[in-house]
């Protein structure tokens, strides 16, 4: 065994969410601090502003040593760490002072960084109670584990052409053709600008601003940006149209761009914006209501500070750059109003990438750090203006002690609430599509669970409650991305997608571990452009367009052109740099070439080094640097490019378009968990994505560290057993670690009925020798700060009481015995009140006994004992009505615990099967890689040896050249190994009856199939009732299993027993056995509710000893009619009586008339 | 019902007898009577088994049940089970089932006190009855070896610690898996295989092979100096009817004729230890016997009480 495993492969499954998270430790505050502007408050002139932010390890020191996060579960507190930034103040452009602020405990993800487990080795992890192969990624907050769910998000800096018919409704004159850019700031944080097309032939940009579209005409912010000439700005728009290649493939531009140029350029000249200064003026006067802080400046100041935060924000201050990128999206946008190009996709993959936990974060982080820093300057400013006390804004300890009523802890606070509810509690959006629903918790019901929250991308919770099932689509784009069996059924489906294996997300670190340097690698890639042909776009724009040269965009800048008939040889090039580890050319770059075509995707070269990327390897077979072949290639790139299976055919391509890349394997494009059916290629695929959902309710070995854990509700199987047939991914993964199931043995036949409908029998010996033994761990945990009110909160501690016998069963420190049974409603701990002197207990809830499997209690107060988790060990051994799964998306109910010797049994082995399913199961669901792993199974128990069940094995060319041999097929190569071995070909099998010893009929299929318990166990689901607690406003049986409720008998069961005329039945359950009144009537006003008993009183009369007192007669009255007349008995629901009074609440008198005897009118 | 006998006198015929594994012949009597047999071996013949454990301290990583659901399954020594009391029966203890007559008391003390690894195996139950002990599954009876330390209870590491007090007690098999003491019993019909030597002398040499090949089993093989087509063992036959199929497929059915004989049998009985095999089987015999007996004894009876057939078998069961 080696000594220290890696678990790289693992590692890299949850790489993303840490790099994303250590990029906003190592550099991402920083720059968030940088980039977020001072406040300024004007009395005596002075600005704050934020620097150097550090996010600290928590300082070990003797009185309190730093938690690690074992302890932090266990607490149930937050693993943190301190996050101290200087707050700078100037006073009149004096110098700087640096001040410290403690913005309080800011969460810190597991195995990130500023993690003390950070490349702790799998001795050092175990010393500190944690997996093995805890991998990290999540958060512990409040002693829970939270993960940040991925959203996919609009592809960042790139121009998307649109058709959406709400922009029609936006405004008079709107068509629904719009090319939107999401412009994200070094900091993380995103504009969206859009680029409208007015039906007039003009245009508009629009962006948002506190939650409100703003609009300004094209030519406005052309002229804006750059100081030009109306020439140079007809030009510009009108360059991609040239009448010579009228017609041509690639001819994107049409005869009206100059029209709709000039209309443009008139629209200007109608608002006599004629030059630069007057524009940016003009832009100055629109914007500055809603700039805050810039209400004295000049329009000119405000204009380019809206074009500086608002417009193209990815590309800084360069207004040249800016307006480069409004040329190319106006012509864009003019190619998708001509037809000569088509919209984008927005529900394709190719048109998307991902919202990480660093970047969320970031996002929020900055815009509640905006929020405090301007709550303080109202702080201060008001504190100068009340001028009651004597302030002075020039003493800091002054300043500091007024900044405490806004206290900067709360930053952290709000992040923390934040990644703990998942929801963000701010005002504007953040030009994020969501709101809540951000983080979930990482459950580790079993290991595939946990892992797959971590793979997990939502597409964004607005378009759960769309009613359009269009982005639920599979589409060609994610092919090798998003894995296509590995997305739930019902509600979420389609939206909540898998990575696929091979998946991965670019990050902000290259493959030393270095934050990349965007900036040089921009550089050196412009300059390998220009030196392949690129013209470079600063010296003068470019007077032709496509089809003679294409755009060059990097990251969104318009880097130049590129003549279109080098361009292929440029992007072979480029790709062949990527190879290379030498080059300044990053691994991960996306060469997106959308070639020339008629009428299809906008032509371009678009490069893209940004993060958040999808990327996975495929192997590039024309170039080869340093033995390197494997490429990393985006969505964007893939849709363009020839990537053919490793199966040596040619997959249907013609000759002039050879493939250029190759899959490393088909199973890279399944998810992980997809990737453990064995031959999932033999099923029925509805059933390997049932399968999905079934391996993450598996009980199965939940976790190595389970002594030291305290979730609420952890599941654990007993004796898991690793599969006899298994896929590589399986090894490669080390699912070994945490094996969900057992290898049973199963016979398939109808034997005696208790199999029908997906039932299965299971072997009552198998289960007595530990087949599926499985418990349930549950922790309690009591913290007597929180119990009751707050008055006695200081008065509470653990004892048991000296009185009060039901609870020696306990330990006299009031807590329970570690190994004693408790059952239910047994009390399992024991609190005295020292206020109150009384004692109270806690009772175990439920209807199953437990067992008191480990107490843990909090030291951190030394003086009293206040905190403690208690653990219980629920056993749940296989019961009728548990239920059970093969790999194959084929579930049952245990219906009985079969005698072992009714079992049939086989004459030459004598073995009995664990378990018995119908065959019935088979032919409509077609699950054939079940019967092969049954057969495969039966040959490697023989054989003692595991089988590879990897799907899709057969398209891949064996590596050693095996082409000679004839293409055997599966199940002949299976059916000799059992031939081989005295069993029968087909793995079919001659039994005899248990009970009678003759042979059955037919040959049975009988072999070991590995078999999963799922959680869902009758133990907590039976419910039954017969009589109990009633509401107490309607007198009917309450609902709910934990309170004993009954089940309701609804209106489509009214429905049945009105179609079977089962009228007394029906009477019986709906009114005999629910809240059957005798309501007293008054016939003379029909009224139910003037009516009351008065007891009538008895004459006087002595009490003789011996004999039965006689009862007071009690008479019903009408309040109303003032007599006992005509009173009558009624039975009915309560209900009745119930809505009789809420009418009469409202005014509505309901009456009643009352006659005797049933056909009597 | 008078008169008619049905008697037939069965014959066994012991073929391998090892102290774990049986392998015998029982002719001339009927499927139920084997079935019976087979039914009484896995389910009805009593062991000893460990069924009630106090744990003292349990500081291993494995819960308290899951060891005393091992300490179960370990086979012990259950020569003497026959004879004892059930705990149910029993009327020295009342039913409480710790007294000499019905009981046997296991002690285990382990505690690992250095860096090692220590395995906590069967051997280090401690039994208050030297006629039951875990069973030993060393070749030769006394080799305590490293390598042969019996099954493993639980594994400790440095400071853990195991004590418990086991309680065994007699039971069988249908009770609970743990007291069976047959880890297989299986029969088979003996089949009865002529072959047609007529047809078989028209195939070829080529074809009599594979069709000799078609049987997963070998039962079949071409005598080398006449290649004439025989049977060499008879009993590996598995009835999967893979030969008739391929007579049939050459197109030559009736090839061969295989008939399972109706009244002949071959036991094949693996113990678990507990007793040995051929105990096993002698048991199984008595224990049907006192099945048989009260079966009979509710005849007499069946006029005394008014429970009829439900109260035969409410005895019998």
């Amino acid at each position: 065994m080696a000594a220290v495993r890696d678990y790289k492969e693992l590692k890299d499954l949850f790489q993303h969410h840490i790099e994303s998270y250590d990029h906003l430790i190592e550099s991402g505050l920083e720059t968030i601090m940088n980039v977020i502007k001072p406040v300024e408050i004007n009395d005596p002139f002075s600005k704050i502003k934020l620097r150097n932010i550090l996010c600290l390890k928590e300082q070990a020191s003797k009185q309190r040593p730093f938690l690690f996060p074992d302890e932090c579960r266990q607490a149930k507190v937050s693993y943190t760490g301190k996050l101290v930034a200087d707050v700078c103040f100037q006073y009149n452009d004096g110098a700087v002072i640096r001040e410290k602020f403690n913005f309080g405990q800011f969460p810190v993800m597991l195995k990130s960084k500023i993690c003390h487990l950070r490349d702790a080795d799998p001795q050092k992890l175990v010393f500190h109670k944690e997996e093995p192969m805890e991998m990290g990624g999540y958060f512990i907050l409040n002693g829970l584990e939270r993960v940040v769910r991925p959203i996919i998000m609009q592809k960042r800096n790139y121009p998307m052409s649109m058709v959406r018919s709400s922009f029609r409704v936006r405004r008079e004159g709107y068509s629904d053709k719009a090319v939107s850019i999401r412009c994200v700031r070094e900091d993380q944080s995103a504009v969206t600008v859009r680029l409208y097309y007015l039906s007039n032939g003009s245009a508009r940009i629009g962006f948002w601003i506190e939650g409100r579209e703003f609009l300004l005409p094209v030519g406005v912010v052309m002229k804006a940006l750059v100081d030009t000439t109306d020439h140079e700005i007809y030009v510009a728009l009108t360059c991609s149209y040239n009448e010579k290649y009228k017609g041509a493939k690639g001819a994107v531009g049409t005869q009206l761009g100059g029209e709709r140029a000039k209309i443009i350029l008139d629209e200007l000249h109608g608002m006599s914006l004629l030059t630069h200064s007057r524009c940016l003026d003009h832009i100055g006067e629109y914007f500055r209501p809603v700039m805050p802080g810039l209400e004295n400046e000049s329009y000119s100041v405000v204009g380019d500070a809206v074009l500086n935060n608002f417009v193209f924000v990815h590309l800084g201050t360069n207004n040249r750059d800016k307006f480069n990128l409004v040329v190319f999206m106006v012509q864009k946008l003019f190619s998708l109003v001509d037809q000569t190009s088509v919209p984008d996709n927005q529900d394709a993959l190719q048109n998307q990438e991902v919202l990480q936990a660093g970047q969320l974060i970031a996002i929020y982080l900055k815009a509640k750090l905006e929020e405090w820093l301007e709550k303080s300057r109202h702080l201060l400013s008001d504190e100068i203006n009340s001028q009651s006390k004597s302030f002075s804004l020039s003493s800091l300890a002054e300043v500091r002690k007024c900044l405490d009523k806004n206290p900067a802890k709360q930053i952290s606070t709000a992040i923390s609430n934040m990644l703990k509810t998942g929801r963000l509690a701010t005002q504007s959006s953040l030009d994020l599509p969501q709101k809540a629903g951000f983080t979930v918790q990482a459950e580790r019901l079993n290991f595939l669970r946990f892992l797959s929250h971590f793979r997990a991308v939502h597409r964004g919770a607005s378009f759960a409650g769309a009613r359009t099932t269009s982005v639920r689509k599979l589409l060609p784009e994610a092919w090798g991305f998003l894995c296509p069996v590995h997305t739930p059924d019902g509600v979420p489906c389609g939206l909540l997608n898998h990575l696929t294996c091979t998946c991965r997300i670019t990050s902000f670190f290259d493959s030393h571990g270095n934050i990349k340097d965007f900036f040089k690698i921009r550089l050196s890639i412009i300059s390998v452009m220009v030196g392949l042909g690129m013209t470079p776009s600063l010296p003068k724009l470019e007077t032709t367009g496509p089809p003679e040269v294409l755009s060059v965009l990097l990251d969104g800048r318009v880097i130049g052109s590129i003549p279109s008939r080098e361009v292929e040889d440029a992007v072979s090039h480029l790709r062949r740099l990527k190879l290379s580890a030498t080059s300044v050319i990053p691994n991960d770059l996306e060469v997106g070439y959308v070639p020339l075509s008629f009428g299809g995707a906008y032509p371009g070269l678009f490069l893209f080094t940004s993060p958040s990327r999808f990327i996975r390897p495929v192997r590039n077979i024309i170039h080869s640097v340093d033995g390197n072949n494997i490429e990393l290639i985006g969505p964007f790139e893939q849709v363009y490019m020839e990537i053919g299976c490793a199966d040596g055919g040619d997959g249907g391509r013609r000759e002039n378009l050879p493939a250029t890349h190759e899959e490393l394997h088909p199973t890279g494009i399944l998810s992980v968990v997809a990737n453990l059916t064995p031959w999932s290629n033999h099923n029925q695929s509805p059933r390997n994505m049932y399968q999905c959902q079934m391996a993450k309710q598996t009980v199965a070995f939940s976790s190595q560290a389970l002594n030291y854990r305290a979730d609420q509700k952890a599941y654990h199987l007993q004796t898991p057993q690793s599969p006899i047939v298994r896929t590589s991914a399986y090894t490669k993964y080390l699912m070994d670690e945490y094996p969900t199931g057992t290898n049973a043995i199963v016979a398939v036949l109808a034997y005696t009925g208790y199999d029908m409908e997906d039932a299965m029998i299971l072997n009552k010996s198998s289960v007595e020798r530990g087949m599926c033994h499985a418990q349930i761990y549950q922790t309690e945990t009591i913290d007597l700060n929180e119990e009751g009110g707050r008055s006695d909160c200081e008065s509470k501690t653990f004892r048991r009481s000296t009185i009060d016998r039901s609870t020696h069963s306990l330990d006299f420190d009031g807590l329970p015995f570690v190994g004693q049974m408790l059952h239910p409603a047994d009390p399992f701990c024991s609190i005295y009140n020292e206020v109150k002197g009384t004692t109270s207990s806690k009772k175990l809830k439920g209807s199953e006994p437990a067992i008191v499997d480990y107490v843990a209690i909090d030291g951190k107060n030394k003086k009293q004992l206040q905190k403690v988790n208690i653990r219980f060990r629920h056993p749940r051994n296989p019961i009728i009505g548990d239920k059970f799964s093969s790999r194959h998306g084929q579930k049952g109910v245990c219906s009985r615990l079969w005698p072992d010797i009714d079992m049939p049994f086989s004459g030459s082995t004598g073995m009995r099967p664990d378990l018995i399913i119908n065959p019935h199961a088979f032919p409509s669901r077609m699950t054939i890689a079940m019967l092969l792993e049954s057969i495969a199974a039966k040959g490697g128990c023989l054989l003692g040896k595991f089988v590879d069940a990897t799907p899709f094995a057969s398209s891949m060319n064996k590596p050693d050249g095996e082409q000679g041999s004839e293409p055997s097929s599966l199940v002949s190569e299976l059916g000799s190994m059992l031939i081989s071995h005295g069993f029968n070909y087909c793995g079919v099998e001659v039994l005899y009856s248990g009970v009678y010893g003759t042979e059955l009929k037919c040959e049975i299929f009988i072999g070991p199939v590995y078999y999963q318990r799922l959680r869902h166990m009758v133990s907590d689901k039976f419910q039954v009732r017969s009589t109990g607690t009633l509401d107490q406003v309607t007198r009917q049986p309450i609902k709910g299993r934990k309170r004993g409720g009954g089940i309701r008998f609804g209106e489509m069961e009214r429905d049945a027993m009105l179609a079977h005329g089962a009228a007394y039945l029906l009477h019986d359950r709906l009114h005999k056995s629910s809240d059957y009144h005798i309501a007293d009537v008054c016939s003379l006003c029909g009224s139910i509710l003037t009516t009351s008993i008065i007891e009538r009183r008895m004459p006087a009369t002595r009490e003789i000893a011996g004999l039965p007192l006689r009862r007071a007669s009690k008479t019903a009255f009408c309040h109303a009619c003032q007599t006992s007349k005509g009173i009558e008995n009624v039975a009915m629901p309560y209900v009745f009586r119930y809505l009789a009074a809420e009418l009469a609440a409202m005014n509505i008198k309901m009456t009643l008339q009352v006659t005797s005897g049933a056909g009597d009118r | 019902m008078e008169g008619v006998s049905y008697q037939r006198y069965p014959r066994v015929k012991i073929r391998e007898m090892r102290d774990d594994y049986v392998k015998f012949e029982l002719r001339d009597t009927d499927s139920s009577v084997a079935n019976a047999l087979r039914r009484v071996m896995i389910a009805e013949v009593p062991t000893i088994a460990i069924d009630l454990v106090e744990i003292e301290v349990n500081s291993s990583v494995l819960n308290d049940e899951f060891i005393a659901h091992r300490l179960g399954l370990i086979p012990l020594t259950s020569d003497r089970a026959m004879s004892m009391r059930f705990s149910r029966d029993c009327d020295a203890c009342d039913g409480d089932g710790q007294c000499e007559y019905c009981s046997v008391e296991f002690h285990l003390r382990a505690r690992c006190i250095g860096d090692q690894t220590l395995d906590v195996t069967s051997k280090d139950l401690i039994s208050s009855d030297h006629t039951v002990t875990p069973v030993d599954f060393s070749d030769s009876p006394g080799d305590d070896s490293s390598d042969n330390r019996g099954i493993i209870i639980v594994k400790l590491r440095r400071g853990q610690e195991l004590r418990l007090r086991a309680i065994a007690r007699k039971g069988i098999g249908k009770d609970h898996a743990k007291w069976s003491p047959a880890a297989t019993v299986t029969f088979m019909y003996e089949p009865e295989i002529h072959i047609n030597e007529d047809l078989m002398e028209t195939l070829s040499l080529e074809e009599k092979k594979s069709w000799v090949d078609s049987s997963p089993t070998k039962v079949f093989d071409i005598d080398p100096n006449t290649h004439q087509v025989v049977v060499v063992d008879p009993e590996a036959y598995t009835y999967d009817d893979e030969v008739i199929k391929k007579a049939e497929a050459m197109g030559k059915s009736g090839l061969v004729e295989i008939y399972a004989k109706e009244d002949s049998f071959i036991f094949t009985v693996e113990s678990t230890g507990a007793i040995k095999a051929s105990q096993l089987v002698f048991n199984a015999i008595e224990v049907l016997k006192q099945k048989l007996d009260a079966v009979r004894l509710s005849e007499d009876a069946v006029e005394a009480d008014d429970f009829g057939e439900l109260g035969a078998h409410m005895r019998g069961g």
